[in-house]
């Protein structure tokens, strides 16, 4: 039980004396995450919104399917992006596999079906009323979409934070794309599970509270925008 | 703006609901529609007001069937009112804001509609959190405040408290008499259908009475 102990220590003393290895994967960490998030939710909640109070034929269909998307396994679109951007692969070229930026093209891909999910089944639920009376009072699509935004916004806020929260705590697409690189593409989750292969329990330690803190933080927001206790 | 039904048959599930081969509601007067429940009034007053298009027939505005322009020259108050999640006065403001009127001229308009239905006090309060009759009166100023050709009212006073319909009622008549734009309102109540209504049509299992 001591190796437990001396490792809280250890990682307390890593936290409070600022290492500087451990505040640089800290802040990758948020930087891809952060950035995924905000890409995909640009991205996804107009056209979420759109679709949802839209009629269209196999609109069924399109659920199931993007339903299904929601809870793609992250090791999936890993592989499918470092495919992609491998040397032989169609974006050989960009040089970017190995990268921060691949990192956030994977978690940018694995979180869009989240937000354009949950965006969606708000909007089908949601958005009709609103899309109603938008209309009626003389509004065009882009007014609509605008004024759904704004009515639905702790709600669609409740859904980035919950794909933020996907983005931060996966492992398998950026240790997959990022390959780990020590100062270059290692996140909390990656070195977490390094760290943990190696025995090395202090800094493993220390990013697991981080995340931990997080985490927390996360929740205490979805718990406050839902209006829960 | 005059509205004419042509051959209009409206089917929910193989069941024939509304079936009204030809009724004319004339411009700038108040027509009211009544009649049982169930006797297709909404579903009738939601076809005009384009939100249902599963229907079989023609619905024409000034001989026009519907399009861009006639869908910005009307407007619908329905019985639940849906409120934006935000202030009364940013709520009543919203037509005009779409419809790119400059700021000074919003808020005059705003200004004015918000003192005609006696509801200064709730300028600044939060508009969802309102009670039933406060919603009706704020939704019927919002409708109002753009001056619609044609305003479309889906029993706008039902469960509201005398004094709210009295404010409503004026407004309504104003509202036709000063800009002459048309109005049709579906009620249950035969006593306010007098007050208000040059024209009354009765509907009956989806067909004109009389």
């Amino acid at each position: 039980m001591d190796y437990i102990w001396e490792g809280f220590k250890e990682a307390l003393k890593l936290l409070i004396g600022f290492d500087k290895e451990v505040y640089g994967i800290i802040f990758l960490s948020l930087i891809v995450s952060t950035t995924a998030t905000i890409i995909s939710s640009l991205l996804c909640i107009p056209i979420g919104i759109h679709l949802g109070v839209k009629k269209f034929r196999g609109k069924k269909a399109f659920s199931r399917v993007l339903y299904t998307f929601m809870s793609i396994p992250s090791v999936i679109v890993g592989l499918v992006v470092a495919i992609v951007l491998s040397r032989r692969g169609p974006f050989g070229r960009f040089d970017l596999l190995y990268t921060p930026k691949a990192m956030i093209i994977a978690q940018t891909l694995l979180v869009t079906p989240l937000i354009l999910g949950l965006t969606y089944s708000l909007s089908k639920s949601r958005g009709k009323e609103i899309e109603k009376i938008g209309r009626t009072l003389g509004g065009n699509r882009m007014d609509i979409i605008i004024l759904t935004i704004k009515e639905l916004k702790l709600d669609l806020i409740v859904n980035v934070v919950t794909a933020f929260s996907r983005a931060i705590s996966e492992v398998g697409a950026v240790m997959i794309v990022g390959g780990n690189i020590k100062n270059r593409t290692r996140v909390i989750t990656t070195t977490i599970s390094m760290m943990n292969s190696m025995g090395d329990y202090p800094m493993a330690i220390a990013l697991g509270l981080v995340l931990l803190i997080i985490s927390f933080v996360i929740n205490s927001i979805i718990y406050s925008y839902s209006g829960e206790d | 703006m005059q509205v004419s039904v042509k051959n209009l048959k409206r089917y929910y599930f193989e069941k024939l609901v509304l079936d009204i081969d030809n009724l004319t509601m004339e411009k700038g007067k108040i027509t009211g529609i009544i009649g049982p429940n169930g006797s297709g009034k909404s579903t009738l007053l939601n076809i005009v007001a384009g939100l249902d298009d599963e229907y079989l027939g023609t619905v024409e505005y000034n001989r026009q069937l519907i399009n861009k322009n006639i869908y910005r020259k009307m407007t619908i108050v329905s019985q639940k009112p849906y409120l934006f999640r935000r202030k009364v006065y940013d709520n009543i403001e919203y037509p005009l804001k779409v419809r790119k009127m400059k700021k000074d001229k919003i808020k005059m308009k705003v200004d004015d509609i918000i003192e005609r239905f006696e509801i200064e006090d709730l300028r600044d309060k939060r508009a969802h959190l309102l009670s039933g009759g406060e919603s009706q009166k704020v939704s019927l100023a919002r409708a109002l405040v753009f001056e619609p050709r044609l305003l479309l009212l889906d029993e706008p006073t039902s469960n509201i408290d005398p004094e709210s319909i009295k404010i409503m009622e004026r407004e309504i008549v104003r509202f036709n008499e000063e800009t002459k734009g048309t109005v049709i309102i579906v009620t249950h109540n035969m006593e306010q259908s007098r007050r208000l209504c040059h024209d009354i049509i009765y509907l009956e299992e989806g067909k004109v009475g009389y």
